[in-house]
C-alpha cells in the first residue's frame, strides 16, 4: 500500500483507525498465561463450527435426516471429514468452555469488576448448550430421537410458563415439522453466538482495565494466541482423525427406531454436568428446579464469594474448586450408569455436595480467608 | 551390525504372509484395528462375498451403493458385472443403485419375520459397542441353550446377544462360499471377513482419515514448535 | 521520504535474515489454513450422486437387432441402435472419399462392440430430432435415419448420405462397462 492510497481508505472508513489502535495500543499486561487466550480460541472454534455447519447444511435434509447425513458421509467429497470436523469441534468447544469456567472459578475472575463478564460467560455457556443439544437431536440417531421425544414430553408435562415456553419452542408433539424448525434454530442461534462473543469481549475490557506501560496486542499477543491456536488444532487433529466419535453413545450412529427404546437415553456428554442434577428428582418440576438452581448458584458466585476484591485465591479456595470439579465429573459418570441402589445414593450425595459447596463451604472459606 | 540387520530382514521376508491370509482368527483381530491399521482389501472382498451370498437375502444396506465397492478394490467393470447380476424391481442393478433391499417396505419385512425386522447393516458396525468384535462374536456365539433357559418360539440361544436370545437363525456354515483367493471358508473365517466388510461399510473412509491424520498431526507438531519459538522470540526482542 | 535503492535493499536483507522464524511461522500457518480450507471447498463440488446423473449408465442388453433405444441425457436425445449383419455388410466397405463427411466403419463404432451405434439423435443441419429408430419409421434409402424437417438422410452408422446436412451425427462420450451396460460421460 503506497502512502497515496492509505488516506483514501482511512478517510472513508474510520473504523480502520480504531482497529489499528486496537492492535497497537500498549494497554495489555506484560505477561498473560496461554490459557488466557481461551475466549479467542472459543471464538475461532465457533467460526470453524459455522463454516463446517454451513457446508453440512447444504446437504442436510431435515425431512430425511439420518439418510441425508449418510449421504454426506458417503457421497459428498470430504463430507465425512466436514462431518467429523463439526462433531469433534463440538467436543472441543465445550471442552474449552468448561475449562474456561473452571479457570474463572479457580482464579476468582468473577469478583468485581468482572460480574458482568461472568454473567456473559454463563450466558455464552447456556446458549452454546442449547445449540449443541439441537445439533444432537438433528442427527436423528437411535438415542437422540428418544432424547428429543423425552424433551418434548417433558415440555408438555410441565404446566404454566415453563411448559408454555417449551411447547412454543418445539411447536407441538414430535412430528414432521419438528426437525426442520430445530435446524433453523440451530443455525440462527449459532450465528447469534457471534454477537454474544462480541459482547463478552467488550465486557472483558471492563473487567481487565487498560494497563499503563503495557504491551500491544500485535505482535505480542497475536503470536501467543497463534501458538495457543496451534496447540488447540493439534489436540483437535488427534481427535478428529483418530477418534471422531469420542464421547458419543455408539447406538446413536444407527437410525432412529420409534418402536425400540434404548436402555439408556443419554444426552451428549457436554450436557451431562447440567442434566445430571435432574436424576435426583422424580418429577419434571423437580428436575427443572434442580437445573435452574445450579445455574442460579453459579450466577450468584460474585456475591457468595465473600473474599476481598482483587485478592488472589488462597490454597483452601483452590482445593474447594478442585473438589467441586471432581464432584461434577463424578456426577456425570454416575448419571450415565444404569440405575442401582448405591448409584442412587451416590447421586443424591454428589448433588447435595454441589449445593453444599455454594451455599455453605464457599462463603465460609472465603470469609475466613478475607480475615 | 549390518549383517545382523540383513539376516533379520531375510527372516522377515521368509515370514511374510503369502497368498493365504495370515491367521486372523487366533486370537481374532483385524488389520483395521489400531491407530496405524488399514483395511485388508482381500478380507473386505471375501466379506462382501459372504454378505452377498448370506446376509443380503434378509438384510438391507440402504446407504451403500454399488459404486462404493471401488473402495474394496474392485474395478468399475467388476462392479458393473456384479451389479448386473442383482435383479431390482426396475431391472438389473447399475453402479448407481443402492444395495438391493430384500423387502419393498418395513411392513413386508415385519410380516416375513414375525415382527423381528432384520436391521439395516449400513452402520451396524458403528452402532454397536465393540463394533467389529461384537459382530464376530455374535456370529460365532450360537450355542445350545442351557437346561434352565427356554428361548421364545422362533428365537435361538446366543451368548453374545443382549438377552441371550436372538431371532436370527445361525447364518454361517463352513464352506457356504468359495473364496477366490483360496482361503479356507470356515464359519469363523466367514464371520471374521463379514465383520471386516461391515466395518468398512460403516466407516469407508477410515484409511483416508488415519492417513491424513498422521500427516496433519506431524505437521501441527512441527508448527507448534515454530509458533512457540516465534512467540518467545518476539517477546524477548522488545519487552 | 525518498530512500535510495541501496538502502532499501540492505534493509530488506536484514529483515529477511532476522525474521526468518516469523516468515516460516507465517508460511507454515498459511499452509495449514490452505490444507484445512480445501475439504470445505471440495465439498461443494458435485457429489457422487450428482455425478451419477451426469454420467448415467444404460442397459443395452434388451435392444433387439434393427431397433434403437432412445433416452434423454441432460436434455439431449441419444439413440443406441443395434445393427443387423446386412446393415454392417452394406456399410462396412463404403469408400470414404465418396461420403459428404468421410468416416470409416471403425470410426463410428467402439472396438469389440461393433454391432452398436451410439449417436445424438439430432440432425446436424437443422437440429430436428431424427426418425428411424423403429423399423416402421421412414429410414431413407440407406436404412438409417431421416430428418422430417429438411429431408437429410443418414445411414445406420450415422454418417450423412444426402440432404442439406453435411456433417455426420455426433457421437457422445461413452464407454462400454461390459456387454450389457454403457456409461455416458
Amino acid at each position: 500500500m503506497s502512502t497515496l492510497s492509505k488516506p483514501w481508505l482511512q478517510s472513508r472508513f474510520p473504523l480502520l483507525d480504531s482497529f489499528r489502535t486496537y492492535l497497537t495500543a500498549p494497554v495489555l499486561p506484560r505477561e498473560k498465561p496461554y490459557l488466557a487466550s481461551l475466549p479467542v480460541l472459543i471464538a475461532g472454534a465457533l467460526i470453524f463450527q459455522l463454516l463446517s455447519g454451513l457446508v453440512l447444511s447444504l446437504f442436510y435434509n431435515p425431512a430425511d435426516a439420518f439418510n441425508s447425513i449418510q449421504f454426506i458421509d458417503r457421497s459428498v467429497n470430504y463430507g465425512w471429514l466436514i462431518h467429523a470436523f463439526h462433531e469433534t469441534g463440538t467436543t472441543m468447544i465445550f471442552g474449552a468452555v468448561y475449562l474456561g469456567i473452571f479457570r474463572a472459578l479457580w482464579l476468582r475472575n468473577y469478583k468485581a469488576p468482572g460480574e458482568l463478564l461472568w454473567f456473559l460467560t454463563l450466558g455464552k455457556f447456556l446458549v452454546l448448550l442449547l445449540i449443541g443439544y439441537l445439533g444432537y437431536v438433528l442427527a436423528d440417531g437411535a438415542v437422540s430421537y428418544w432424547s428429543l421425544a423425552n424433551s418434548i414430553g417433558g415440555a408438555f408435562g410441565l404446566s404454566g410458563v415453563p411448559g408454555g415456553i417449551g411447547v412454543w419452542f418445539f411447536g407441538g408433539p414430535d412430528g414432521a415439522g419438528t426437525l426442520p424448525r430445530l435446524a433453523v434454530f440451530h443455525g440462527v442461534l449459532a450465528v447469534a453466538m457471534i454477537g454474544i462473543l462480541l459482547l463478552h469481549h467488550a465486557a472483558r475490557r471492563g473487567a481487565e482495565p487498560p494497563v499503563t506501560r503495557g504491551v500491544s496486542l500485535h505482535p505480542y499477543y497475536t503470536s501467543q494466541i497463534f501458538a495457543a491456536f496451534v496447540i488447540y488444532a493439534l489436540i483437535f487433529a488427534v481427535l478428529v482423525f483418530f477418534a471422531p466419535h469420542l464421547g458419543e453413545n455408539p447406538l446413536n450412529r444407527g437410525p432412529a427406531n420409534p418402536l425400540v427404546l434404548p436402555v439408556t437415553v443419554s444426552p451428549p456428554w457436554y450436557l451431562l454436568p447440567l442434566s445430571n442434577a435432574g436424576h435426583v428428582f422424580v418429577s419434571a418440576w423437580g428436575a427443572l428446579f434442580a437445573v435452574l438452581a445450579r445455574i442460579a448458584l453459579l450466577a450468584a458466585l460474585p456475591w457468595l464469594d465473600r473474599s476481598a476484591p482483587g485478592k488472589p485465591p488462597g490454597f483452601p479456595h483452590k482445593c474447594l474448586s478442585l473438589v467441586l470439579a471432581l464432584d461434577v465429573i463424578l456426577l456425570c459418570v454416575w448419571a450415565m450408569q444404569p440405575s442401582s441402589f448405591i448409584g442412587g445414593i451416590l447421586l443424591v450425595l454428589f448433588t447435595a455436595y454441589y449445593f453444599f459447596h455454594f451455599i455453605v463451604l464457599l462463603p465460609l472459606t472465603t470469609a475466613l480467608e478475607a480475615r | 551390525m549390518r549383517r545382523l540387520l540383513l539376516a533379520g530382514f531375510a527372516l522377515a521376508c521368509l515370514a511374510a504372509p503369502r497368498a493365504q491370509a495370515e491367521d486372523t482368527l487366533n486370537p481374532p483381530h483385524w488389520q483395521s484395528e489400531g491407530v496405524f491399521g488399514s483395511y485388508d482389501k482381500a478380507a473386505l472382498q471375501r466379506g462382501f462375498l459372504v454378505y452377498q451370498t448370506v446376509c443380503a437375502a434378509c438384510h438391507s444396506a440402504n446407504a451403500l451403493h454399488y459404486r462404493d465397492l471401488d473402495g474394496i478394490g474392485f474395478s468399475t467393470e467388476q462392479i458393473a458385472a456384479l451389479a448386473a447380476g442383482v435383479k431390482l424391481s426396475t431391472g438389473p442393478a447399475t453402479l448407481d443403485d443402492a444395495f438391493k433391499n430384500p423387502y419393498p417396505d418395513p411392513q413386508a419385512a415385519a410380516a416375513a419375520f414375525g415382527g423381528a425386522i432384520p436391521p439395516d447393516l449400513s452402520t451396524i458396525a458403528a452402532a454397536r459397542p465393540g463394533g467389529t468384535r461384537y459382530i464376530f462374536n455374535l456370529l460365532t456365539s450360537y450355542a445350545a441353550a442351557p437346561a434352565d433357559f427356554l428361548p421364545l418360539p422362533g428365537h435361538y440361544y446366543n451368548t453374545a446377544f443382549p438377552g441371550q436370545q436372538i431371532a436370527m437363525p445361525p447364518p454361517l456354515k463352513d464352506n457356504q462360499v468359495t473364496y477366490a483367493d483360496g482361503v479356507a471358508a470356515t464359519s469363523a473365517q466367514e464371520a471374521s471377513d463379514v465383520a471386516a466388510f461391515l466395518t468398512w461399510a460403516a466407516t469407508p473412509n477410515l484409511d483416508a482419515s488415519k492417513e491424513i491424520g498422521l500427516r496433519a498431526v506431524l505437521f501441527l507438531i512441527f508448527l507448534a514448535f515454530i509458533a512457540i519459538a516465534t512467540k518467545r522470540k518476539i517477546w524477548r526482542e522488545t519487552v | 521520504m525518498a530512500e535510495s535503492l541501496g538502502e532499501i535493499v540492505h534493509e530488506t536483507e536484514v529483515i529477511v535474515r532476522r525474521d526468518f522464524l516469523k516468515i516460516l511461522n507465517a508460511a507454515a500457518g498459511a499452509v495449514a489454513v490452505g490444507a484445512i480450507a480445501w475439504p470445505f471447498i471440495d465439498a461443494l463440488n458435485p457429489t457422487r450422486d450428482a455425478l451419477a446423473i451426469a454420467q448415467p449408465i444404460v442397459d443395452v442388453s434388451g435392444i433387439a437387432a434393427n431397433t434403437a433405444l432412445r433416452f434423454v441425457w441432460m436434455g439431449t436425445p441419444i439413440y443406441i441402435r443395434k445393427l443387423t449383419p446386412k446393415q454392417i455388410a452394406d456399410n462396412q466397405f463404403v469408400v470414404t472419399s465418396t461420403l459428404p463427411d468421410p468416416a470409416s466403419y471403425t470410426d463410428r463404432v467402439k472396438p469389440g462392440y461393433e454391432t452398436f451405434v451410439v449417436v445424438i439423435g439430432l440432425n446436424t443441419a437443422t437440429p430436428c430430432e431424427l426418425l428411424g429408430n423403429d423399423p416402421a419409421d421412414p429410414r431413407g434409402p440407406f436404412d438409417g435415419w431421416t430428418c422430417p424437417c429438411d429431408g437429410s438422410v443418414y445411414d445406420p452408422l450415422g454418417r450423412v448420405r444426402g440432404g442439406p446436412a453435411t456433417k455426420n451425427l455426433v457421437i457422445p462420450k461413452f464407454t462400454f462397462l461390459n456387454d450389457a451396460q454403457i456409461q455416458f460421460g
